[in-house]
């Protein structure tokens, strides 16, 4: 890209080239970007060292000391990879099963006024509370294996699915419609040609919400109870007062929610090139 | 097709669906329960539920705290986080949007710290301040403070450049063009904000005080399974929905009142 966008000014990068200055450094975004990635590391390194926040931080090379450490060794029978297969396999089976009912769900329940009618309330009442607060209720019906956590990941996922892909439908400019009728477009013509590929960016918003609020839940289940997964490395951290097992934990959280994120964009990007900004989403 | 009249009435049959399911969907649930399809150590019957929150009102017993207690302890806890969200992430997000230095300076950092669930801070939390109250407003902060920033970020990124450009032409400095053009235009978009954050922040209060608390709703949860009683779990995560639906409520009511002049 040779332009670059602030406040949607767009600025051209073509001007000539300038002579090298301090000043021109000090506002180069990318420079600024390095500094305080170092100052970060640094500023970290030194709380760390000098114990200001007592035993319970550890430096930087600590981290990744135990991170390498924990690429060979096993915990609990699974290395480092396992325990983070561990937790996305547990937000992919949660989070499919979620998909594949919301969605269709609120498409139904955006299209017909009837199913509208029935299940809008129902939804209603579970709207407002929060995924968390079903752990202890999954785990009185599931127990403590497998199945609790990927219910947690269904309830919370399920909520932003269902909303995007209803709105998706509901938020469809009128004119679209006009166009296919005008055209000599039935009712079934209206649903497939506008209603679902006009609601399609919509539904794939829904789902990078859901995303991350799976990533929330499966946390906070393998927090609460479980034998593997990143949460799991976390309390083991927590329980051994290992702040570098937990500061690694966090960073491997960080970086597997963000490849997910970038596997479901990407995905956006392949099944729906007609993406557009939707007001009001 | 000729013309045809608009209807606004709805049907008959619409209006009464709606209570209709909200009947059966309560008179299942304590079919289910009353005739032992569910165990009653699985899960409460509605008239159950509502038992024990009368009870509660006044009965400090078996978790230590009254019901409006709890419900206090989390919405302090709530507020406090929120509001240093706010304090922090609003300015933070607007002057990232605007103002390179800023942006280079703390976008590394925000982007992180972005992608790991509030709920993951918990275990440092507890290293850093224990269970009290401070440990859980810090989740809350750091719940909140991400959508602040980004929404804020978004929305001065979304000024109209014509405004921007015309103010240029007229001399107006940077710091004008950000106080007088780019905040305003982002208010709609920070108002958004206010709303996500304050879901986000409420979900993962529920999160912190099932793992770290000693009183609070999320507390009498994980109470309440601990000690399998189901009613009170239920009672727990009802209170949790209704505070969320009451905060949304009411955030709705004061975004109108102030933007009510302002494009969406």
């Amino acid at each position: 890209m040779d332009t670059q966008s602030v406040a949607n000014e767009v600025i051209k990068s073509t001007r000539e080239k300038q002579a090298f200055s301090i000043i021109a450094l000090i506002r180069n975004e990318y420079f600024l970007y390095l500094v305080s990635s170092a100052a970060f590391v640094l500023l970290w390194h030194w709380v760390a060292k000098e114990q200001i926040l007592g035993k319970s931080l550890a430096t930087p090379y600590d981290v990744v000391k135990e991170l390498g450490r924990l690429m060979t060794i096993k915990l609990a029978g699974k290395n480092l990879f396992g325990h983070a297969w561990a937790s996305t396999q547990r937000i992919l089976i949660g989070f499919s099963l979620a998909a594949v009912v919301a969605i269709p769900l609120g498409l139904f329940m955006a299209l017909n006024r009837t199913v509208n009618a029935i299940v809008k309330p129902v939804f209603d009442l579970f709207k407002p509370m929060p995924p968390i607060a079903w752990i202890s209720i999954a785990i009185l019906w599931f127990g403590i294996g497998e199945p609790s956590k990927v219910f947690i990941i269904v309830i919370g996922t399920f909520v932003p699915c269902l909303l995007n892909s209803y709105n998706g439908i509901r938020l469809i400019e009128p004119e679209l419609y006009d166009v296919i009728r005008s055209l000599g477009g039935n009712r079934r013509h209206e649903i497939l040609q506008v209603s679902f590929p006009a609601a399609f960016p919509a539904i794939f918003a829904g789902l990078q919400i859901s995303l991350s609020i799976a990533w929330t839940c499966v946390l906070a289940a393998e927090l609460v109870s479980a034998r593997s997964g990143l949460g799991w490395i976390i309390v083991q951290g927590m329980k051994l007062t290992k702040p570098e097992l937990v500061i690694g934990g966090m960073l491997i959280i960080a970086l597997v929610a963000w490849l997910t994120t970038l596997l479901v964009s990407g995905l956006e990007r392949v099944l729906c090139p007609w993406k557009r900004h939707i007001e009001g989403l | 097709m000729a013309y045809e009249e608009v209807k606004v009435q709805t049907p008959l049959y619409l209006k009464i669906l709606p209570v209709l399911s909200i009947c059966a969907f309560f008179g299942s649930w304590e079919f289910i329960v009353k005739t032992g399809i569910v165990p009653s150590t699985m899960l409460a019957a509605p008239s159950e539920v509502i038992k024990l929150f009368i009870v509660k009102l006044t009965d400090p017993n078996p978790d230590g705290a009254v019901l409006s207690q709890h419900a206090w302890i989390s919405l302090k806890e709530a507020g406090i986080g929120y509001l240093l969200s706010l304090l922090v992430g609003l300015p933070l997000g607007l002057t990232m949007g605007w103002f390179t230095t800023v942006r280079g300076l703390f976008r590394p950092v925000f982007e992180l710290i972005r992608p790991i669930p509030p709920i993951a801070w918990i275990p440092l939390c507890i290293f850093w301040f224990g269970i009290g109250l401070w440990g859980k407003v810090f989740i809350i902060w750091i719940a909140g403070i991400v959508p602040c920033v980004i929404n804020a970020w978004v929305g001065v990124g979304m000024t109209n450049p014509t405004l921007i450009q015309m103010a240029r032409t007229y001399g107006a400095s940077d710091w004008q063009i950000f106080t007088k053009i780019c905040v305003p235009s982002a208010l709609p978009m920070v108002f958004g904000a206010l709303q996500i954050a304050l879901a986000y922040c409420w979900t993962n209060l529920v999160g912190a005080e099932l793992l770290a608390a000693d009183q609070g709703l999320g507390f009498l949860i994980s109470m309440g399974r601990r000690l399998a009683l189901p009613q009170m779990v239920v009672l727990g995560m009802v209170t949790v929905g209704i505070g969320g639906a009451v905060i949304g409520v009411l955030i709705d009511a004061v975004e109108k009142r102030l933007l009510a002049g302002i494009r969406r």
